[in-house]
């Protein structure tokens, strides 16, 4: 049997079992005994690396190119945020909502995969490829970590929690802005134009502008703040995979999920 | 001075209603007309006048509106505002009147608060220059750069010489150099998926390859970009499609695309300056 997509239901269900393992001591366990937790969780998102790196071998392409693979990268990046989130301030709870949005998207993988062939469009052979897309994804795992304490702080506001969302969105808009920026410069290397009001990059300036307009608002334990974040992340979700639903997408110059009729 | 201080967003609100209007009347936007230098005239104008605002901090509503929280929340709520209509349905945003007007707006609110943050009691604020000031590079640049911008296809074939090009208008435009193609190559996967193509192409007295991702540099404002190819007879290929675009103004949108990764690196670094609890 040879080792690629065919056999991602069993990693998935080591990396969930280690995962939510960990995020479950977590919970359980004192603020200042956590390493169990550290140690199942870092496992789950070693053995979620060690399955991109052996599916890249095997398509001998980055795997980034379908919804399919990015969201792959997206729960991976997001069990590394939840655990780094844990190691660094040590919010219990942070690795629950981690694994568990990890495992929606784990779950969406299994259902409808959209891993294709190792077949790379010309216009994503590029060296700005694996960096934009990963930046991207990284960012999203970020944002959706601090989107889980806004939804949290609505309803249990507290200063400690607002610290964290407010480290969370600044790293996250920062890696958002730099997959934004390499973007427009590899937009410029094969289309000939940095930015092109494409439905992708229109959603995005959307996002982008919503999560700037949250780290400017003042005040601390703002709920209007909170209430921003969360439709900036939905604003995301239509910049990630929303805007293939739209017509608008037809014409876009982002879309390469389609299959080979 | 209640109502003088109210003046300022109500002018902005009166306009933002004229130019959905004017959107909405499918009325387009001359851009023609701001070519060099009128461009040019007019960013100094823009400037003059956003220097002038700021100058008069202390005196003028306007200026203060404009240095508010409010213009800052009004600038991002365009942005969100025209990314998603933009997203929805696509329109030139060069063209679009309520676009311009937002842009101008964002731009003369981001030069407003650079001017009065750069540096507090501690010295210059490094990051919030770096930031603010490589997106206002980069957007005025885009932005006073648009009407300069051209894109030209040309078809470009073996057995003949070409001058001939067409704007996204239709209109014949004639090329400075002349453009003959000389070798192509396309590569496929096994499945049919084109995998690579190449075009050598003789531009003027030089001789260029380009592919997708690997335009060749004409000159300090021109580049040229493999489009598409006879696809119809990819082995036997006749032509290929080659857009040339001009844009004087591509190094200082990059100068400001560059302040701004800096910008996002030292905001990871440095993390939020919000006040700890």
């Amino acid at each position: 049997m040879e080792l690629g997509w065919n056999i991602f239901p069993y990693i998935a269900l080591v990396v969930v079992a280690l995962s939510l393992s960990g995020a479950l001591l977590s919970i359980s366990t004192k603020e200042h005994k956590g390493k169990g937790a550290i140690v199942l969780s870092a496992l789950g998102v070693f053995v979620m690396a060690c399955f991109i790196a052996m599916l890249w071998q095997t398509l001998d392409r980055p795997p980034l190119r379908t919804m399919g693979e990015t969201r792959l990268w997206y729960s991976f990046f997001l069990l590394l945020a939840g655990l780094f989130t844990y190691i660094r301030w040590r919010y219990r709870w942070i690795m629950s909502f981690s694994t568990m949005l990890a495992t929606v998207f784990i779950i969406i993988n299994i259902a409808r995969p959209e891993i294709h062939d190792e077949t790379l469009m010309p216009a994503l052979q590029s060296g700005w490829f694996v960096p934009h897309v990963a930046v991207y994804m990284f960012s999203y795992a970020l944002l959706g970590c601090a989107t889980l304490l806004a939804v949290w702080s609505i309803f249990r506001p507290d200063s400690r929690t607002d610290d964290a969302i407010d480290r969370l969105l600044y790293g996250g808009i920062a890696f958002f802005t730099i997959g934004m920026l390499t973007g427009s410069l590899w937009a410029k290397e094969a289309w000939g134009a940095y930015w092109s009001w494409d439905a992708k990059e229109a959603w995005a300036a959307a996002t982008w502008g919503l999560y700037l307009l949250a780290i400017h608002l003042p005040g601390r334990l703002n709920r209007v703040r909170y209430g921003v974040i969360i439709v900036a992340f939905l604003a995301l979700q239509m910049c990630w995979w929303g805007v293939n639903y739209l017509p608008s997408a037809q014409t876009s110059e982002h879309t390469y999920t389609q299959s080979r009729e | 001075m209640r109502e003088e201080r109210n003046i300022a967003p109500l002018l902005l609100g009166a306009l933002l209603i004229a130019s959905l209007l004017l959107d909405w009347s499918a009325l387009v936007f001359p851009i023609d007309i701001f070519r060099f230098p009128v461009n040019i005239l007019s960013m100094a104008l823009w400037l003059a006048v956003t220097i002038e605002l700021y100058r008069k901090r202390e005196k003028w509503a306007a200026s203060r509106f404009m240095l508010s929280g409010s213009a800052t929340t009004l600038s991002f709520v365009a942005m969100v505002g025209l990314g998603i209509v933009f997203g929805i349905q696509l329109t030139p945003a060069t063209t679009s009147y309520t676009a311009i007007i937002a842009t101008l707006f964002l731009m003369t609110h981001l030069l407003l608060v650079t001017l009065r943050g750069w540096r507090n009691v501690r010295g210059i604020r490094w990051r919030f220059v770096v930031n603010h000031l490589g997106l206002l590079i980069a957007i005025g640049a885009a932005f006073w750069g648009a009407p300069d911008r051209e894109e030209l296809r040309a078809v470009v074939e073996y057995d003949k010489v070409t001058t001939e090009a067409y704007d996204s208008n239709g209109a014949m435009r004639v090329l400075d150099k002349e453009m003959q193609l000389e070798d192509f190559e396309v590569e496929y996967y096994d499945n049919g998926t084109p995998e690579r193509y190449e075009a050598r192409v003789r531009i003027g007295e030089e001789q260029a390859t380009i592919r997708v991702n690997k335009p060749y540099n004409i000159s300090f404002s021109e580049s040229a970009y493999l489009v598409s190819y006879d696809t119809q007879s990819p082995d036997e290929c006749r032509y290929c499609i080659v857009e040339v675009v001009r844009e004087p103004w591509r190094y200082a949108i990059v100068s400001g695309i560059v302040l701004m990764l800096v910008g996002a690196v030292m905001m990871f670094l440095g993390g939020t300056t919000r006040k700890k609890s």
